[in-house]
């Protein structure tokens, strides 16, 4: 019989490191265009960063937390662009954002394996919303930007063992 | 004869760009019967319009992907299915063609992955 995962570790500088290498290719593959990403910190006093738009992903099986991707309109705006969209409603944009998370989150499989459980994303605008604490470790900020904007994947998840 | 296309993915921005990529590619031989946004609004067009192309999603609300093939695969076995999903994990994708999908793309896709994936479908 499998023992249950119940103890809790935080990420590995390596896992942090598919999370920057998902941001990179999603850019690359969708628009053509780089995205920079910056050096990752970790989060010690107050809530991740939001944003004009955010999309945010639960995590759960061997791994337990969210990862919530935030954006500011005109990133999202650029993008939909490139994609050949041609209407920019809030809708689209909240859309789009969601898509990136869980696109994120899926490409994140690639190295974790399904035990990385997501769910369909939740989106919201700028609310200054209370999000859930869904891990004990501390949040980690991964910064990036991509052409003029700047942009977060807050990557807040306990690894279980 | 044309082929008819059913689209499922629970982001609309995915499910116009897949559409009109069929349309400005031109790919003559494929009419989109339908767009849907989840597993049961997929399974419901599936079973009106009997399409011979399906491209699916994993990820959804109220029925996933994987649930979605395995009810397209035993009801409608002529249909071939595509799917479109950012799941990149080996064990995913193998279950999902176990189910019974006949392709696996992995998003982010390229205009180019995609139409070559359907035609891949298609011949």
């Amino acid at each position: 019989m499998t023992a249950p995962l119940t103890r809790k570790k935080p990420l590995q500088p390596e896992e942090v490191e598919v999370f920057a290498e998902t941001i990179g290719h999603y850019f690359a593959h969708t628009t053509g265009e780089k995205a920079r990403v910056r050096t990752a910190y970790l989060l010690e006093t107050g809530s991740p960063p939001q944003d004009d738009f955010n999309g945010m992903i639960l995590v759960r099986g061997s791994y337990q937390g969210s990862l919530c991707f935030a954006a500011p309109r005109g990133l999202l705006t650029h993008v939909l662009m490139r994609m050949g969209e041609q209407e920019y409603t809030d809708a689209d944009h909240l859309d789009l954002v969601g898509e990136i998370a869980n696109t994120l989150a899926g490409r994140a499989r690639r190295a974790f394996g399904e035990g990385l459980e997501i769910s369909p994303p939740h989106t919201f605008t700028r609310a200054g919303r209370a999000l859930p604490t869904l891990a004990d470790s501390t949040p980690l900020i991964i910064p990036f930007t991509w052409q003029s904007y700047a942009a977060v994947l807050a990557v807040h998840l306990d690894v279980l063992t | 004869m044309r082929l008819k296309l059913l689209i499922v993915d629970d982001s609309m921005v995915i499910r116009n760009r897949i559409a009109r990529l069929c349309l400005d590619m031109r790919l003559p031989s494929l009419e989109i019967v339908g767009l849907a946004g989840d597993g049961r609004q997929a399974v419901d067009l599936a079973e009106r319009f009997r399409p011979d192309l399906v491209t699916m999603d994993l990820t959804m609300p109220h029925m996933d992907g994987e649930a979605c093939i395995a009810h397209i695969a035993a009801r409608l076995p002529e249909t071939r299915i595509l799917v479109v999903s950012a799941l990149s994990d080996k064990a995913t994708a193998l279950r999902a063609l176990k189910k019974g999908a006949q392709g696996f793309l992995h998003k982010p896709f390229s205009d180019a992955a995609l139409i070559e994936a359907l035609l891949e479908l298609i011949r």
